[in-house]
């Protein structure tokens, strides 16, 4: 590459803390023109603050941009970086699925939009042209819910490239940042997507392609960059590295967490799952023994994040079965109400709208599995088992009849974790149990789960966080694409072990 | 504390205030026709089909639904109680059952639809209730039937405990019958969490489709007893009196939820809201104001009072 190239887009130094995290930490990233420019990194490395730097949703604390050798001002305002030639497809894509494939394509292109009539006819000629030249087999008139997965994704990519082709002031081609666009894709529309990729850098497109998939980005890539908390580690000429070199990159070698798992001497299981199969889990089986914390963990879209919520009845499984205290329940008919029954509570991830109903009282929250078909409620003694939910759990608030909302997101946590576990379940399920929460309630809540298994109860959590299994979990699974791929025990269990291994399993589709 | 703060306490009889206020202007602005027992006690008595009403629709609303047919199944039970003990003498012990099995129907019909369906319920129940008046029209022949059993609206209106008719104590008891439901029952919390915290509750084994379904039978049995009370109380039916208890009842719910237990859907806010409402009308018209006034006083009051409660809430977006 010639030293005269000037960068299509060049950040230096770009650092943001969260609370005293540095989420980016004097991090400096190169484009080149043409190129297709991999962001690899575990959850936490710093990827998704990076890009929302440059889509101006986070307003960094230091660092530069440059974008075709201009220097561009920092914060970026909130939709301005179209105009700047950057445009983003997300992992959600954000398409209308009811809206047609023209009506999302000229959705919030304001030039468009804000004639005072919209030439239907011309619109409509004109995507056809921009579908035909993108190898894109669609009509403008097909509803986006009736697309592929595949046409979808490369809908919204079309979308971004002609948005920042046709607004660019100096006639240069776009940067389009695509943000996990492949997870949830059959292989062989990966291929496809991959294709259109390349036709868009045949034409001086630029891409940052950002996946956790390696065998991808060593596939679609021309270079890429690792980050690791925070910190760039390296930028790679796709070429001349290999798949090790990038998973050593990314996982490093961590420090050891503080281990705080106990003892476990073999024992039958108490809980045994057959041929569990959801929307993306296939054929699953697992089990767990009394005492145990068994960790389940995978990259995005692994499916890992299912087996809580289908165990519990919470989705339908559309297979399965659960064996638990001697007896055998399908999950393809359990009710929540069922698994509750059967001792097994489920803390769900989503805190705000599964976990807690924040306008009603800590009383409210925390009482109800209690209440049964209760014709005389005895508001004072709700309001005295609440007040010793609280003391057990250390949940900070000023009285059992504040309203959930008022609580910060640890306490929040700490309630539903004192809701369920004073049923005294047997089978406790947690689905990402300390998202959004700070060390001091994580540790508060470890000890709880710690204490269940103590006490004979059992645990599975599902979780990408993996320094929180490498703390409390006897054993890992490690899922890819909806199957268990690898297992990890004891002193197996790290922080880098987990990492190589998601990596590692996702190896086997390449 | 929270409950003990002033602010609160005047936040929860802020409603309770105003009416006095209210109560307070007509009297010194006309003492002689305003402020009278006889005033009083018509009130309270002709307008405990619009407590019952809003008592009704209260129900559906804390679980998170709209039950927007309500006032056509008040006016279409009093349309076939009418009917059925006019002109088909049917005795008063079969046709009152009758009645509320039928809003007990319909409240079935509008949970059905909205649940196996999965339609909003606003949709659901606009519906039924227009279809539910062309049902009353075609059955009643679009006219006023009258001649109905006088032992009925003895036990509506004329008879009087302290002077006011029987009717307001029925409402009184079936407020504090809701208000033990929601207070100290599970199926009322069960309600409450239908309504405000869905997924929580389902997570926790509430069975929310069948807790909806039962506060949209409530709210058709509640419908249809006030309908028997029109009847009673007018001695006929009228195939249109329900279309002006919509929006009272509406107006009713959400200003009650103002007051008494602020941000929740509440027994007694809503009978304090429903004679606020009608004593400013009852005031405005001593005073000489012609009948537009209960379209500004009601429209107003609906509109000021979800304004208010969203205030309370710190304007956060959500369904109702």
């Amino acid at each position: 590459m010639s030293q005269t190239v000037i960068p299509r887009l060049a950040i230096k130094g770009l650092t943001k803390t969260f609370g005293g995290v540095r989420a980016l930490d004097s991090a400096d990233l190169t484009l080149l023109p043409g190129e297709v420019h991999g962001l690899l990194g575990t959850n936490g490395s710093g990827k998704s603050t990076l890009i929302k730097v440059l889509s101006g949703f986070h307003a960094p604390d230091e660092g530069t941009l440059e974008i075709d050798g201009r220097p561009v001002a920092l914060p970026m305002p909130l939709g301005r970086s179209e105009a700047h030639g950057l445009a983003f497809v997300h992992q959600n894509l954000g398409l209308l699925p009811e809206a047609t494939a023209l009506e999302n394509l000229i959705a919030g292109d304001h030039e468009r939009l804000n004639s005072w009539r919209i030439n239907w006819r011309a619109e409509a000629e004109r995507a056809r042209k921009l579908f035909a030249e993108h190898h894109l087999k669609l009509s403008p008139q097909q509803v986006v819910a009736d697309l592929s997965p595949v046409q979808r994704a490369q809908l919204a990519i079309v979308r971004a490239a002609d948005r920042v082709q046709e607004h660019r002031s100096h006639g240069v081609p776009g940067i389009l940042v695509l943000d996990e666009p492949t997870p949830f894709l059959p292989q062989e529309d990966v291929r496809e997507l991959f294709a259109m990729i390349r036709r868009l850098t045949a034409r001086g497109v630029s891409i940052i392609f950002v996946s956790h998939d390696i065998d991808e980005v060593l596939e679609v890539t021309d270079r890429s960059t690792v980050l690791r908390d925070g910190k760039v580690i390296g930028t790679y000429e796709t070429a001349a590295t290999n798949r090790a070199d990038l998973v050593e990159a990314i996982v490093g070698r961590a420090v050891a967490a503080d281990r705080r798992v106990l003892a476990l001497s073999p024992a039958a299981p108490i809980a045994e799952v057959r041929g569990l199969s959801g929307e993306i889990l296939k054929d699953v089986a697992l089990s767990v023994q009394p005492g145990e914390i068994l960790g389940l963990t995978g990259l995005i879209g692994a499916g890992h994040d299912e087996v809580p919520m289908l165990i519990a009845g919470a989705r339908a499984a559309s297979a399965g079965q659960l064996s638990l205290n001697g007896r055998t329940y399908d999950l393809n008919q359990m009710a929540p109400a069922d698994s509750i029954a059967a001792g097994i509570a489920l803390i769900p991830a989503d805190r705000q709208t599964a976990g807690i109903a924040p306008d009603l009282s800590l009383t409210e929250n925390a009482v109800l599995p209690l209440l049964r078909g209760s014709l005389a409620i005895n508001h004072r003694r709700n309001r005295r088992i609440t007040a010793d939910v609280m003391r057990k759990f250390s949940v900070k608030a000023s009285s059992p009849d504040q309203p959930a909302a008022e609580l910060s997101g640890g306490n929040q946590q700490k309630l539903v974790l004192g809701k369920w576990l004073q049923l005294e379940p047997r089978l406790v399920l947690l689905d990402e149990p300390t998202q959004g929460i700070d060390v001091g309630a994580r540790q508060e809540i470890y000890d709880h789960l710690l204490a269940l298994c103590a006490a004979g109860g059992a645990v599975i959590c599902a979780t990408s966080e993996f320094e929180q299994l490498e703390i409390i979990a006897h054993r890992v699974l490690v899922f890819d694409r909806g199957r268990i791929k690898a297992e990890l025990k004891g002193a197996d269990v790290t922080k880098a072990a987990i990492a190589k291994a998601c990596y590692e399993v996702a190896e086997e589709h390449a | 504390m929270h409950k003990s703060d002033l602010s609160y306490q005047l936040e929860r009889f802020g409603l309770v205030i105003v009416w006095l206020a209210f109560i307070a202007l007509f009297g010194a602005l006309r003492p002689d026709t305003f402020l009278t027992w006889s005033n009083f006690s018509t009130i309270f008595g002709s307008e405990a089909v619009l407590v019952i009403v809003t008592l009704g629709l209260m129900i559906p609303l804390t679980a998170g639904d709209f039950d927007l047919s309500i006032a056509q199944i008040v006016t279409l039970v009093s349309m076939t109680v009418a009917i059925l003990d006019a002109r088909m003498d049917l005795p008063l012990a079969l046709v009152l059952p009758l009645g509320l099995a039928l809003g007990a129907l319909i409240g079935l019909i509008n949970g059905a639809i909205t649940l196996y369906f999965r339609v909003h319920s606003l949709i659901v129940t606009l519906g039924v209730g227009t279809f539910l008046h062309g049902i009353t029209l075609w059955i009643g022949n679009s006219q006023t039937i009258s001649g109905v059993s006088p032992i009925l609206m003895e036990w509506v209106i004329i008879q009087r405990v302290l002077g006011v008719p029987i009717a307001f104590y029925y409402a009184i008891g079936l407020a504090i019958l809701i208000w033990y439901m929601l207070s100290y029952t599970a199926f009322g919390q069960q309600l409450l969490f239908t309504g405000r915290g869905r997924e929580v509750g389902r997570l926790t084994g509430v069975a929310v489709d069948r807790v909806r379904l039962v506060a949209f039978v409530l709210s058709g049995v509640l419908g249809a007893f006030a309908g028997i009370l029109y009847t009673g109380t007018t001695g006929s039916a009228n195939p249109s009196s329900g279309t002006f208890l919509l929006l009272p009842a509406f107006a009713a719910a959400f200003l009650g939820s103002t007051c008494i237990r602020p941000g929740r859907f509440n027994p007694w806010g809503s009978v304090i809201a429903v004679y606020f409402l009608v004593t400013g009308i009852n005031g405005l018209s001593v005073l000489g104001f012609r009948t537009f006034v209960q379209d500004l006083f009601y429209g107003g009051a609906l509109v000021l009072a979800v304004m208010i409660s969203q205030l309370v809430s710190g304007r956060k977006d959500r369904g109702l």
